[in-house]
């Protein structure tokens, strides 16, 4: 251990002279687990002096003139205490021309702190000027309000007792503080419940904890502070969860055409690379991250997190629930409940979510995502769904007209939403049961659908892929061995990629869809480890043998026995049973599973890794760690 | 809904009636978003807002630089008391556009629509896309006022207050249109849809005639202050209409924007309708129509810009909010101050 750790240390400390973002273009890190909570802690904070090192030289910009630097730049330059001169200068500049809404709010918010003993008062007054003058837009997500309402409140702490006339809002500020108060508070007992909508984010979890960090360190009223920083706890135990090696898989209420195929290329790597250094960090350190290094010293990775991230000693069932996005239109509920299955071994994970209509545009429903050794560039994972494309469906969610919409988000970083080839999006045509390493997604698909079939994905990192005459689909990614049922006819696609965010340049990556254009369709995925098996032939014969029955129409109905010996019977739009028992999700649990549980409804979370035990208890407002 | 006088000979008759009336001033103004592709966490680059056309044609703009306004409405009694809704819900300024409040707190979100009624000017109404809110005080205070609206179903695109009673308003939801004639206690609903109405008009020259617009139900007129509706048969069912416009100057012309099938106009009253696209961009994608104290006719056409006609809808140019997609058209009555 001790060796690894040495070694690990000269990895980084000999990458800081040779590469310009060591965690990025360096080797993967060790997934030995730290057991030493002293060199753990040193490697943490080596980790977040990387950041601020590399965003006070100047980060994306390649250069520390301070007058092209943008705030997390001059961030990390106060934290440093850099040319605090020349920052200033830069924040006058850069307020003169304030931005509007929460991505703007929050950086300022976190130069308004950073810099009060550091800052010139010119500086200082600058920002809070533009607090003043520029309307700040409140945004229409889950993370909109989140990053709005910590800013709000904290610059209503910071600048206690002033006039309405003094804010954007027309407000006092103790009028900013109440509001802003009441929202996450409110928001903090939502997600505490009955669940995040926005459960699992690939990338927006960077729009929650830092803020979340914010409000920890800066918030004067206790209780904000010690909501914040019992948030950051819940949402990174979650991430520890839900990972593998430190890469974030479905199921996730919102995604982005590059994680859903590259699992690694989210923010959420950054946070696994930064909170437990299980993975390689993204380029620029997930951009928006750079914003949590100023304050990450401050914050405690709590060993029982740690160790469910980085020390899992077998393969483990998670069961949890979120919610959907709110439903303006056209649903007899507001925000329907998600039931989330995850199960994870060495060498894979499986999640899913029960299918159906979720954020119309990002969501992920399911896949099979296998562990790489380095995962940057690797497609590693395994879906199919129904590319699904509606007006109405985002009438449903959107208060606009929906006919330019479809146009409209493909103009607003969602290039792939209005593509037949898509890969990414929940559909209200697709329904998935899951039991441990097994996946039945099935599809009753009207007619007169925009795009009538579904799509599979295959990545460009299977090897051994092979059409059996069985009609399985045999494949190898990493060392899992992976099996997949097309229920209908099909044919195979170049798979062209969206490129994420405002570019719209499509290119060959590699991969392949399996695309079958029937309406109602459906799709099994068995997975297994390579070391179950004498070899890949094994495998296949192993599957073959497996007792399956399914009919596509009227409905499409599937009868299975696992690999692992449960007999699964699925019908569409109908509960699944396991070994004839039907799956009952209502009584599914907030959380639960050997690492987090918690029962609906009563805002506190068990977090266990081993004998280390961490309560979050949002009624008392109490941290309670034990060792059992 | 159906009414037993013939629609059109109630109708011409008002009109007769309505035109030999005196006709009163009025001032015009638009929500304009210029700033198309503005995304939350962008920097705004261009002017948008409300913008008020002036007595040389040019418009002059007022209040905040905001790409989300969706609809505004005044204080009769005061110009300088302004209501605008958007992302964050309701904005009111006692200035004149100066200094702003957001009326609203997280418990209200996306405003649709505002307006004040006439004859009890502090009382403001708000369209919420989960329902309706009231003030009694100029939306120092908001209160939901839901009574009789559907627990689901309930999205409310528009509302429009009766000019002749107090406490008269009708609004546009997802599942047809409701009445209150008590401020707002109760609701009943007076025209059933299956999907959003999406404008409600009165008639500048009569009240008792109201016009509304859907999604995928067409165009319904009411002659008796919407208590009944009757399918306006002349206006296409195929396509969402978007809004309807009245013309103050001639009380024959109206006008409606429609995805698909652009601007619609009709100068006999609603009984007959004909395209007026000749000059605009194709595809046909009016997002709203409006008509100007003078009886210019005006298309925001969706990915284009705003343009005007003096011959309603017959010839076509490019007006000067360029670029711009208008999210409200509003005619008021010309404020003394």
């Amino acid at each position: 251990m001790k060796r690894a750790f040495i070694s690990f240390l000269f990895f980084f400390s000999s990458a800081l002279f040779v590469a310009a973002q060591p965690a990025f273009e360096g080797p993967p890190p060790s997934l030995v687990p730290v057991l030493d909570p002293v060199k753990r802690r040193a490697e943490y904070l080596a980790r977040v002096k990387e950041v601020i090192n590399w965003a006070a030289d100047g980060g994306q910009a390649k250069t520390d003139d301070p007058a092209k630097l943008d705030l997390a730049m001059i961030a990390a330059k106060i934290v440093l205490k850099e040319d605090l001169h020349g920052c200033s200068q830069r924040v006058i500049n850069l307020m003169s021309e304030p931005g509007t809404g929460p991505f703007w709010m929050f950086p300022t918010v976190c130069i308004a702190y950073l810099g009060r003993d550091h800052l010139t008062p010119e500086a200082l007054a600058s920002i809070r000027t533009a607090w003043r003058t520029t309307r700040q837009l409140r945004g229409d997500t889950e993370n909109h309000w989140a990053m709005y309402y910590i800013s709000l409140y904290l610059m209503a702490e910071l600048y206690p007792n002033e006039p309405a006339e003094s804010w954007y809002s027309g407000k006092t500020s103790a009028e900013n503080l109440a509001e802003a108060r009441s929202y996450l508070i409110h928001w903090m007992d939502l997600a505490t419940t009955v669940g995040q909508g926005e459960f699992n984010p690939t990338h927006y979890i960077g729009e929650y904890v830092i803020p979340l960090q914010f409000l920890a360190n800066w918030a004067k009223d206790p209780e904000m502070k010690k909501r914040g920083a019992m948030m950051l706890d819940w949402l990174f135990a979650e991430l520890a969860a839900n990972s593998l090696n430190g890469v974030l898989r479905g199921p996730n209420s919102r995604t982005d055409e590059g994680s859903a195929i590259e699992r690694w290329q989210a923010m959420a790597s950054y946070f696994s690379w930064l909170l437990f250094g299980n993975t390689p960090s993204t380029a620029g350190y997930g951009g928006w991250g750079l914003y949590f290094a100023p304050l990450a010293a401050n914050y405690e990775v709590p060993e029982v997190i740690y160790r469910i991230a980085t020390d899992r000693t077998g393969d483990f069932l998670q069961r949890d629930r979120a919610r959907v996005r709110r439903f303006w239109r056209y649903s007899n509920e507001l925000s329907p409940p998600v039931y989330k299955t995850n199960y994870l071994r060495r060498d894979y994970a499986v999640g899913s979510t029960r299918g159906g209509l979720m954020d119309v545009i990002q969501a992920h429903v399911w896949d099979v995502t296998w562990a790489e050794a380095d995962p940057r560039g690797k497609h590693n994972t395994m879906f199919s769904l129904h590319p699904f494309s509606s007006m109405w469906a985002m009438q449903s969610m959107f208060v606009t007209h929906p006919e330019p919409m479809i146009k409209g988000v493909t103009f607003e970083g969602k290039p792939s939403y209005d593509s037949p080839d898509k890969i990414m999006g929940s559909s209200p045509y697709e329904r998935v049961c899951q039991d441990l390493d097994t996946v039945i997604a099935l599809y009753d698909i009207p007619a007169d659908t925009r795009f009538p079939h579904i799509n599979g994905f295959f990545s460009k990192d299977l090897v051994n892929i092979s059409e059996d005459p069985s009609g399985w689909i045999f494949a190898q990614g990493g060392q899992t061995y992976l099996a997949y049922r097309p229920l209908a006819p099909y044919h195979w696609e170049k798979y062209l990629h969206h490129s994420s965010g405002w570019a719209k340049v499509r290119r060959d990556l590699g991969g392949r869809l399996l695309v079958s254009p029937h309406l109602k369709n459906g799709t099994i995925v068995q997975a297994a480890s390579v070391s179950e098996f004498k070899d890949f032939a094994a495998f296949k014969a192993a599957i073959n043998a497996l007792p399956l029955a399914f009919r596509l129409d009227p409905t499409p109905s599937v009868q299975f026995t696992s690999l692992r010996g449960k007999k699964l019977s699925f019908t569409y739009d109908q509960v699944p049973t396991v070994d004839s028992r039907p799956i009952d999700y209502s009584k599914w649990k907030l959380f639960e599973g050997p690492y987090l549980n918690s029962e609906l409804n009563t805002r506190k979370l068990t977090i266990t890794h081993g004998k280390l035990e961490r309560v979050l208890d949002f009624n008392t407002l109490t941290v309670t760690d034990r060792v059992k | 809904m159906n009414t037993k006088i013939p629609a059109f000979i109630l109708f011409g008759l008002l009109a007769l009636r309505a035109l030999a009336a005196t006709a009163p001033a009025y001032d015009f103004f638009v929500c304009a978003n210029i700033n198309r592709n503005y995304v939350i966490g962008s920097k705004i680059v261009t002017t948008n807002g409300i913008f008020q056309r002036d007595t040389v044609g040019e418009w002059q703009h007022l209040g905040y630089n905001d790409t989300g306004i969706s609809a505004l409405a005044f204080d009769p009694r005061d110009r300088n008391v302004i209501y605008t809704t958007g992302l964050n819900g309701l904005w009111r300024s006692f200035d004149g556009g100066k200094l702003w409040r957001i009326c609203n707190d997280w418990t209200m979100t996306e405003a649709r629509d505002v307006a004040v009624d006439p004859h009890a000017p502090d009382h403001v109404y708000l369209a919420l896309p989960d329902g309706v809110a009231f003030s009694s005080d100029r939306a120092q205070t908001l209160v939901r006022r839901e009574n009789g609206l559907p627990a689901r179903g309930k999205y409310t695109q528009v509302l429009q207050i009766d000019r002749t009673r107090t406490g008269r308003v009708l609004v546009g939801c997802e599942l047809g249109v409701y009445l209150t004639e008590d401020a707002a206690i109760h609701w009943r609903q007076v025209l059933p849809t299956k999907e959003m109405v999406f404008d409600i008009q009165q008639s500048p020259h009569d009240p008792l005639v109201w016009v509304a617009v859907t999604q995928s139900a067409g165009a319904w007129r009411s002659i008796d202050g919407g208590l009944s509706w009757k399918l306006l048969a002349a206006v296409p069912t195929t396509h969402p209409l978007y809004n309807i416009s009245f013309d103050v100057t001639n009380v024959q012309r109206l006008a409606i924007g429609s995805w698909g099938l652009g601007a619609l106009t009709s100068e006999d009253g609603g009984q007959t309708w004909t395209e007026r696209n000749a000059g605009l961009p194709a595809p046909h994608r009016v997002w709203r129509v409006g008509v100007d104290p003078a009886g210019q006719l005006y298309a925001s056409v969706v990915a284009a810009t705003l343009f005007v006609s003096s011959d309603f809808g017959r010839t076509w140019k490019p007006d000067s909010l360029a670029g711009s997609v208008v999210n409200k058209f509003l005619i008021q009555p010309k404020s003394a101050h």
